[in-house]
């Protein structure tokens, strides 16, 4: 008797413990996953999927809201940095958002931060389909012929694109002339009406253009070859320009962070929500349907990749004149 | 063109939206909260979509546009209420229409003014409409031949014809006051090469003033004050018989409502320029091709109904490009764009072949919310009517309240009322000088198209500007402003002027 008495018991206690268990302390309510950029564009949208995922894993809700404004997203960053340490918010953000202490807009590096990064769309050059060039080839020599009159948009100075763009110049060696539009669309639109006639945006930027054969894709900037549904293959432009290894790929970063002095038992709990997260079909379906490249990096990996594109974008705003702040005085690293 | 059976899958749709009460519901609540949205200064139909855009994640596509599409539509419509009722635009688009309808509600007939831009706003909707199923090719086509060059002289036209259109004293009155509002627009980080300009080190000015604190500031402030001051009427509510229109002024008005909304899609269609510049341009056709231009200013139905027609028929000209391009027409479409792409509908060439009845439903929508603001205004404008039955010692200082609610809740940013107050005293004192308010804000709205598609433009050019006189748009814009400039010279007057004797002589 008393033996099955004392199995009971031990088989209450563990149950009770596991029932504890389950009841963890963390999250015990909704958490706010502040998005630093307008709602609908692609931050938003990623944020708003990611989150609507982990929240059944999590067990409460996370409620997505936008905080866009000041520079690069610093007004968000701020918001969200200033709410309490202690994992219950969120701040989605993009690769953008490493300008925001250059420019003068908060004091901090991205370094406070511990990110989440989703994926992004990699880059695609292109041109308009009445240009001669049929590859990444064609443009390079024609512009090495006639250096600095090709006219080339990748969104705004400074932008993940013109970055894109300047580091392809770097690596096969071409001199195009950069001509600044405020985003991607403008560009593109540009490059319709014959303003310029190279385009440097992300492929799902480009995505529908491509198909309705409006603009006619050269190569990636990426190592690997990506395959378009309804146009085919567009090839790595690292083929023909090995050299383009040393300075691309930039990526693009989307995800969200929390600040890195959240307790690490918390951390780890967001961490294995997201990473079970971006195992289901729902977000690789989506990806697929809106030409994302996942990532799913997290902890040192994810920090030494926003460090890289700190350092990168950064020190080229600052080569640009654009940036107000010195990003030695920051201790930020030059790439 | 449309066939029969798109035609048929055409009615199929619309019947299934009009039949289904939870899509009605929210066709008439969304339609009425744009007219507020409108109506209240400094929340636009812009700012209304962002915010609704939020709201419908949750939503299928389809109810969401039809949220998103009635909050639009009410949201140009709604701008016109606060012009006529109390001369402070709701939205710069309504900015022409205060021209007009504010005289008119001063005599007493703000009903009836109502009930005429109502009208005016739905036929302009549906032919919006009308253009957007059947002349898209032609119209995206259009739109496509406006490059740097061409944006930077219409937004420079947009500044002069307000300038010419809304100065009671000397012309140059209103183009100092659009230059001004340029100026201002400078402030912040350039948009070509991020460099800060006028920010004086103030983190809170690198992206500029807020648009919305410097329309409050601008139209609202003056009002009041001057309103306070007993120096300027407000209006009375007289006449609160008669509502609808007569049928007899909208046949009278037939060729004004054409004209109007041809100008409205067509600046609709044109990226990035949107209700505020049509209104002005086809406020100012109207007052050239009436018979009695003299009497433009002092209370004309043909003006407010030129300004509503034209604003509102830039939704569908402002879907268009957005629809099949992918390129939003004007600011509001440009929210719609990330609404859209929220809802995992990517506007470009493709939308037709991946999603073949998208731009049918578009149409079914905009006309369903052309009909339910039609509906709402004729019922609502008996009852605003009334808000000018209240003292205005009672009633100013609420509109003092939701000014500077609307200033700052937006971004909840203190900062948008340091903005609005000096912007505010600035612009009292030109009234009290004569000079107009309305050049001011749209060369703050059209000031960064202006500076940086000229400035691209040069760029591209290597600083040359001969392309400018041989491109066919450049040269016809170049030609209405250099028209419109010199038409308030000396000379032109004294032409005027005899032409106009003459006339009087013979008849």
């Amino acid at each position: 008797m008393k033996k099955v008495l004392a199995l009971a018991l031990v088989l209450l206690l563990m149950t009770g413990g596991v029932a504890l268990a389950q009841k963890k302390d963390f999250p015990r309510r909704d958490l706010t996953n502040v998005v630093v950029w307008g709602a609908g564009g692609g931050t938003d949208v990623c944020n708003r999927v990611i989150s609507a995922e982990m929240a059944p894993i999590l067990g409460v809700n996370i409620n997505v809201i936008n905080k866009p404004g000041g520079v690069s997203g610093s007004l968000g960053m701020s918001y969200a940095f200033s709410q309490p340490h202690d994992g219950y918010t969120l701040a989605g953000v993009s690769e953008s958002c490493v300008t925001a202490a250059v420019q003068g807009g908060w004091d901090k590096r991205m370094n406070v931060w511990d990110f989440f990064i989703v994926g992004g769309s990699p880059d695609v050059i292109s041109v308009t389909p009445g240009s001669p060039w049929k590859d990444l080839k064609g443009l390079v020599d024609a512009a090495n012929k006639s250096p600095g009159t090709i006219k080339a948009c990748a969104s705004g100075a400074g932008s993940i694109h013109h970055l894109n763009l300047l580091a392809l110049e770097k690596g096969s060696g071409a001199d195009l002339q950069f001509i600044p539009y405020k985003g991607s669309a403008p560009c593109q639109t540009a490059a319709m009406t014959g303003e310029v006639s190279v385009v440097v945006t992300s492929v799902a930027e480009q995505q529908q253009l491509i198909r309705a054969k409006q603009l006619r894709p050269l190569a990636m900037l990426i190592p690997e070859s990506f395959t378009i549904e309804g146009f085919g293959t567009i090839p790595s432009g690292f083929k023909a320009y090995p050299g383009l290894a040393k300075h691309l790929p930039i990526y693009q970063a989307i995800g969200f962070a929390v600040a890195a002095d959240v307790p690490a038992d918390r951390k780890a709990v967001i961490e294995a929500a997201f990473k079970k997260a971006m195992q289901s079909e729902k977000i690789k379906k989506w990806a697929k349907d809106n030409y994302y490249v996942l990532s799913g990096k997290t902890g040192k990996a994810a920090r030494d990749e926003f460090n890289r594109l700190e350092s990168l974008f950064s020190w080229t705003l600052w080569d640009l004149k654009a940036a107000s702040v010195d990003p030695a005085k920051l201790g930020i690293p030059k790439p | 063109m449309i066939g029969i059976e798109r035609l048929d899958t055409f009615f199929t749709i619309l019947i299934g939206m009009g039949t289904q009460p939870t899509s009605l519901l929210l066709l008439f609540g969304a339609t009425l909260l744009g007219i507020i949205f409108g109506a209240l200064p400094g929340l636009t139909a812009t700012l209304g979509i962002a915010l609704l855009t939020t709201l419908t994640y949750g939503m299928g596509p389809a109810p969401a546009m039809v949220a998103l599409l009635g909050i639009y539509v009410g949201g140009v419509y709604g701008g016109s209420y606060s012009s006529i009722l109390i001369n402070i635009p709701g939205t710069p688009a309504a900015a022409a229409t205060a021209l007009e309808g504010y005289p008119l509600a001063c005599r007493g007939e703000a009903g009836r003014a109502i009930g005429a831009t109502t009208t005016a706003s739905c036929i302009g909707t549906l032919i919006g409409m009308l253009f957007m199923v059947t002349m898209t090719p032609i119209v995206s086509a259009f739109a496509l031949q406006f490059t740097s060059f061409e944006f930077f002289l219409l937004a420079f036209f947009g500044i002069i014809i307000s300038g010419t259109l809304s100065s009671s004293d000397l012309v140059i009155k209103g183009w100092i006051s659009g230059f001004l509002g340029l100026f201002l627009a400078c402030m912040g980080r350039d948009p070509l090469q991020a460099f800060p300009r006028f920010t004086f080190g103030f983190p809170q000015l690198e992206s500029g003033l807020d648009v919305v604190a410097v329309i409050i500031g601008a139209f609202g402030i003056p009002q009041i004050i001057q309103v306070l001051g007993g120096t300027f009427c407000a209006g009375e509510a007289r006449q609160l018989t008669k509502v609808l229109p007569s049928f007899k002024l909208m046949v009278q008005n037939s060729g004004n409502i054409v004209r109007s909304s041809l100008i409205g899609v067509g600046i609709g269609s044109v990226p990035g320029i949107g209700e505020d510049v049509a209104a002005w341009m086809s406020y100012g056709a109207a007052k050239n091709a009436s018979k009695q231009p003299e009497k433009f200013g002092t209370g004309v139905y043909e003006g407010v109904i030129a300004t509503e027609t034209a604003n509102n028929s830039c939704i569908g000209g402002a879907i268009i490009p957005l629809l099949s391009l992918g390129i939003p027409g004007s600011p509001p479409a440009a929210m719609l764009l990330g609404a859209l792409m929220l809802h995992g509908v990517t506007p470009g060439p493709m939308l037709s072949i991946e999603h073949p009845n998208f731009i049918l439903e578009v149409t079914a929508i905009l006309f369903l919310a052309s009909i339910a603001m039609w509906i709402i205004g004729i019922v609502l404008a008996r009852q605003v009517v009334k808000v000018l039955r209240l003292p205005p010692q009672i009633f100013m200082p609420i509109v003092v309240v939701l000014c500077i609610i609307g200033s700052y809740g937006l971004g909840l940013n203190l900062f948008n009322l340091y903005v609005m107050l000096p912007v505010g005293i600035v612009a009292y004192f030109m009234t009290e000088m004569k000079y107009p308010i309305a050049p001011l804000v749209i060369g703050y709205i059209l000031g960064p198209m202006a500076d940086e598609n000229l400035r691209r433009a040069l760029m591209i050019s290597h600083g040359s500007f001969l392309p400018m006189f041989t491109r066919p748009v450049c040269l016809l814009l170049l030609a209405v402003i250099l028209l419109t400039i010199l038409s308030q010279m000396g000379l032109f007057r004294w032409l005027r002027q005899r032409r106009h004797a003459n006339r009087q002589g013979t008849e």
